[in-house]
């Protein structure tokens, strides 16, 4: 119930956060939103000797769209800033959808996207349709930054590529494609603040004849320790012209590909079986919607 | 203003004067007395107060085994970091404990070893809780792990070899059998026989406070005060004189606000015992407030049933039988145990008229949180059984479920084969206007595949016949108080827990002394400040409270009356009072008087007015009617009255993903007089919700070793307002039981009864499958699905 003692920092500049993070290194922990990171302390499976809290830091804050460039959104920006963000909704409309669904009113406006994704839960709402629209992260120490796909970033369950001293800082989003549309989806017991058994994300861009599927991205989340990209699924589609058949073969073969595990919320085969169903219908959802792009 | 208004404040061809249902405080939708309090989070609860040289409790749980001896228990090092103040441990306090005297068998710290994963095996005092907590973990126990038992029939095979409890052979807490007629005779007759197996899971009640108990023991003078979240002030002030070995009139009980308690307070908890015992050892105030996990290890939830139930009609649709064999998990404590047994027994008898039945059942140790009362206790498992099997069997006949259920349904004075009496119901009505506002008979099996509608009815107790230790006192007292200082002041220790119980007792002795809702003050919660009360359990208050107010209201009332009739010039049963004034019923112009300045008169010539009102159940005894034979456990089940309703649920089906998406819930109860009308549709509308989340998502999880898996409201799914239906709560505004006060039964366990059974019966409507056990996981729902289509 209590967490360990620990020093508490808020630096006001990204440098004074680095620097921190730097000195400090695995004895201490980034306090981003904290719901995650107090309840594990809470628990006592983590007892970091300093938090660094990256609230005040204005630099890693903010969502930022520049046309043709895409977008960049601060590690630290509130789940519910992203949910009610108009230019988020408009050109990745997956990540739009997956931030609704992110816990519970009160747990969005504390919970950030770079928490989410450093808290590396496959289970997590925002990895998988930030991979499918194939969003890159920045990582930050003093030494400078370096960039990663997200798919390379998050590497199990609970495990990241950050560094000693390192912040995740920048999550970039390429602009999307012309014809593209993103979709998220997931099945859970509930209709609300629910774990999902499984989510799923679809990021389709159609030719201009609005018929033939120029780019697919399809990312299943909770069936493997971190999001998984499907192989098979855009080796079907693309280049082909869309039919509920293929959708179907696309689907099928996703759920081939998927690893899931046993527990108290779903069972694996169900999990299989329902990224089939939650593909082909994500798949259809997005074809309609990008004819509409057309 | 209520629903009364219209239909029922002034019957046709009734003088209003002989008109006992012309109400004017009863009936109405006043607002809850404590609810502005607790919406502006104002209200005290028991983890809210904080008293001078308060100590913080904490209890070290066993999270490591489910069932092990305790081989040696170190608590040297706890005691010696600073800020602990003491360390107690099961020896120190071996009395065991339990609702039921008869079987009580929990201590308050396990005693030489574990039954369950969880369980309490030492707690300390510490200045702040953050110290509680590192000394809890300064404790070393060391363990010999015993073979776990989760399931009732392994346990029952393998107590041979290994016994949960030394007293119980066979790891068997009661094992009983119930006949009345002759079962086998009447099955031999009949034309539609049905068998059928179910089985129930292990949801629990949910509460939002977790239990708190801050015990405050004076060394000086030997009392000890008690505030707890607690349901039955009464049976936890009974139980701690018990366990403490103090008599009870050194013990004070007083219950601040309640965050809700749904049967899961409705036992003594080891926090308790624990804030007293420790507050006594170190001569401070000391609390104890759980966590969530701690709420989920004591539990107290609704016993898993595995249910066999064969049910015979005749050719015409009338059954004539009914055999149930019910295997209930028990978990590791008695509790409330053999009550619960007893009670799904009973429910057979009602609310259809069953000639001959019987039932064979047994309550079963497993090495897993003790099970409890939960809201509908005994009622939920059977129910589900019955309103399904009688669904089928409709289909059998090829007529609907509501005919087949019309046919069976009892009638007002009807006596069932234990003698179990029913002196009113308006249960056809209930299901008549349930079925003509849903469509039902237009709706049912013509829904395309996937959509479904389901019927089910029900009935629960409005409060028992009889104490759980024998004693054959009032269950209810209270004390009126009639002054010019504080005005009308009601005292009764009963317990309001959200349910409304002060609301409700307020707008009743109101109506009893004619005087308006508002002008009375309630003294409850409290077992020094309030009168006698067995507690907030089995839907009992407003029935009970309700007589025992009306019986102190009647002397009141007389004594104003004969002050009056001197003043008025008339007999004072001549008189009557409402809204605050004293009058001629047939001069009501030329005779009438202030209320206000009658009982000045009164206190200034014989000083403050005050009465007493009591309340006693009808003793009736279970036996078979056709034999006059005693029924072992028969009397279980009797109630002074009960209430009764009828759900109609639609689902939706995925039928891709098997999710199901309850759409629409339409609802007709018949609870009597709705004493206030706004709170009654909040009982109704809260059961469908309780009761939905157990059926869909709720349940328990252990692994092998008998480890909770989810003790947290993370993983233990409960309904959420964006699963919530649309709701159409349609309860008789125009029933009215002559027995009962004001006309008044109950619907806070009733409601919660046609749940599973409406949703099992929709589902079947949807997709042909008909489910035998709960919860229905969307991942149950597409495996029943592949394998019918298999099955083709």
């Amino acid at each position: 119930m209590f967490l360990n003692h620990f020093e508490y920092f808020a630096p006001q500049a990204a440098k004074d956060a680095l620097d921190l993070c730097d000195r400090l290194g695995a004895k201490a922990k980034i306090l981003a939103g904290g719901t995650d990171l107090l309840n594990l302390m809470k628990d006592k499976l983590l007892k970091p000797e300093y938090l660094i809290d990256i609230n005040n830091v204005d630099e890693f804050k903010g969502i930022f769209y520049e046309p043709g460039k895409g977008a960049v959104i601060g590690a630290a920006t509130k789940i519910s800033e992203i949910e009610r963000s108009e230019i988020i909704r408009e050109k990745y409309f997956a990540l739009h959808q997956a931030a609704g669904e992110l816990g519970s009113v009160q747990v969005r406006n504390m919970a950030t996207i770079g928490g989410n994704i450093c808290n590396a839960s496959p289970a997590a709402e925002t990895p998988t349709p930030l991979v499918a629209l194939g969003a890159k992260v920045v990582i930050s120490s003093l030494s400078g930054d370096r960039e990663m796909p997200l798919e390379e970033f998050i590497l199990g369950n609970g495990e990241t590529a950050l560094a000693e001293g390192e912040i995740l800082t920048k999550f970039l989003l390429p602009e999307p494609i012309s014809g593209s549309v993103s979709r998220y989806g997931y099945i859970g017991l509930r209709d609300a603040m629910e774990i999902d058994a499984v989510n799923l994300a679809v990021n389709l861009a159609l030719g201009e004849d609005g018929r033939i599927i120029k780019q697919l991205k399809l990312v299943m989340g909770s069936v493997f320790p971190r999001p998984l990209v499907s192989e098979e699924a855009p080796e079907i589609l693309i280049g082909k012209e869309f039919s509920a058949e293929l959708a179907e073969e696309a689907a099928r073969a996703a759920s081939s590909e998927s690893k899931p595990i046993s527990d108290i919320r779903a069972s694996a085969e169900y999990r299989r079986e329902i990224v089939a169903v939650l593909s082909r219908r994500l798949l259809q959802e997005a074809f309609s919607a990008a004819q509409g792009e057309v | 203003m209520g629903v009364w208004d219209k239909e029922q404040y002034v019957r046709e061809g009734v003088p209003p004067f002989q008109d006992e249902r012309r109400f004017t405080q009863v009936g109405k939708s006043v607002p809850k007395i404590d609810s502005p309090a607790k919406v502006r989070g104002e209200a005290i609860y028991t983890d809210d107060i904080v008293l001078p040289g308060m100590a913080y409790g904490r209890i070290k749980r066993c999270t490591e085994h489910a069932h092990a001896k305790i081989k040696k228990i170190d608590y040297s090092k706890a005691l010696a970091h600073p800020g602990v103040l003491a360390v107690l441990i099961g020896d120190e306090a071996p009395k065991k404990w339990g609702m039921l005297p008869q079987t009580a068998n929990e201590t308050v710290l396990a005693v030489d070893k574990v039954r369950f994963n969880g369980e309490g095996v030492a707690a300390v005092a510490a200045v702040d809780e953050e110290t509680a907590e590192i000394a809890c973990d300064l404790i070393d126990v060391e363990y010999e792990p015993l073979p776990v038992l989760l399931d009732p029939f392994e346990s029952m095979q393998r107590a041979g070899e290994i016994q949960i409890h030394e007293d119980a052979p066979g790891n068997i807490l009661h094992e009983g059998e119930q006949v009345f007629g002759d079962v086998d005779k009447a099955f031999k007759e009949c034309k539609y026989i049905l068998e059928r197996e179910f089985k129930t899971n292990m949801p629990q009640q949910g509460f939002l406070e977790p239990q708190a108990a801050l015990a405050n023991y004076d060394p000086q003078n030997g009392q000890l005060r008690l505030w707890s979240s607690s349901q039955i002030a009464h049976y936890l002030h009974r139980q701690i004189s018990d366990v403490l070995e103090m008599p009870m009139n050194k013990i004070r009980v007083t219950v601040p606000t309640v965050g809700g308690g749904f049967g899961g307070k409705a036992e003594a908890c080891v926090n308790e015992f624990v804030a007293c015992l420790l507050s006594r050892k170190i001569g401070r105030p000391v609390k104890v407030t759980f966590d969530r996990s701690e709420v989920f290890y004591t539990n107290k939830g609704r016993h898993p049933c595995h249910m066999k139930m064969k049910i015979g009609l005749d050719a015409d649709g009338y059954i004539q039988a009914v055999d149930f064999d019910n295997t209930l998990d028990k978990g590791a404590y008695a509790g409330w145990g053999i009550v619960v047994l007893f009670y799904s027994a009973s429910m057979i008898h009602l609310p259809y008229k069953v000639p001959n039945a019987r039932f064979r059942g047994r309550c079963v140790y497993t090495n897993k949180p003790s099970m409890g009362s939960m809201r509908g206790l005994g009622g939920v498992q059977p129910r589900f059984a019955m309103e399904c099997m009688l669904d089928e069997l409709a289909e059998m006949m090829g007529i609907s479920p509501f005919e087949l259920k019309m046919k069976n349904a009892v009638e007002s004075g009807y006596t069932a084969v234990n003698n179990m009496y029913v002196p009113h119901t308006e249960y056809k009505r209930s299901l008549q206007k349930a079925v003509e506002k849903s469509g039902y008979l237009e709706k049912h099996g013509k829904l395309p595949f996937g959509k479904g509608i389901g019927l089910a009815g029900g009935y629960y107790i409005t409060g028992t016949a009889y104490t759980l230790y024998m004693s054959y006192k009032p269950h209810t007292s209270v004390l009126l108080r009639v002054d010019t200082e504080g005005g009308v002041t009601l005292h009764c220790s009963a317990v309001d827990i959200g349910q409304g119980s002060n609301t409700v007792m307020a707008q009743m002795a109101a109506e009893a002394l004619g005087v308006h809702f508002e002008d009375v003050h309630i003294q409850s919660h409290d077992t020094e400040v309030g009168t006698f009360d067995l507690g907030t359990f089995a839907s009992r208050l407003t029935y009970a409270t309700g007589i025992a107010i009306r019986d102190a209201a009647e002397k009141i009332n007389g004594k104003l009356k004969e002050i009056a009739a001197g003043l008025l010039g008339c007999r004072a049963d001549h008189l009557a009072i409402k809204d605050r004034k004293i009058y001629s019923i047939y001069e009501a112009e030329r005779k009438s008087m202030e209320w206000e300045k009658v009982v000045e008169i009164a206190v200034n010539t014989t000083g403050s007015l005050a009465a007493m009102g009591h309340f006693s159940p009808p003793r009736r005894r279970g036996f078979d009617l056709t034999s006059g034979k005693r029924a072992q456990g028969a009397n279980i089940g009797h109630s002074p009255t009960f209430g009764f309703s009828c759900q109609i649920f639609e689902v939706d089906v995925d039928l891709e993903t098997g999710k199901i998406k309850v759409t629409r819930v339409t609802e007709s109860g018949d609870m009597g007089t709705m004493i206030n009308p706004m709170a009654a549709d909040g009982q109704v509308e809260g059961s469908i919700v309780y009761n939905l989340g157990a059926c869909l998502y709720e349940d328990q999880f252990f692994d092998k070793d008998g480890i909770h898996l989810n003790p947290n409201f993370q993983d233990y799914k409960m309904p959420t307002i964006m699963d919530m239906p649309e709701m159409d709560i349609n309860t008789l505004t125009d029933s009215y039981d002559p027995t009962a006060p004001f006309g008044a039964k109950e619907t806070g366990e009733g409601a919660v009864q046609p749940t599973f059974p409406a949703i099992v019966n929709a589902i079947y409507d949807a997709i042909g499958i008909r489910f035998t056990e709960v919860p229905i996981t969307p991942e149950k729902v597409l495996k029943a699905l592949k394998e019918k289509k298999k099955g083709k």
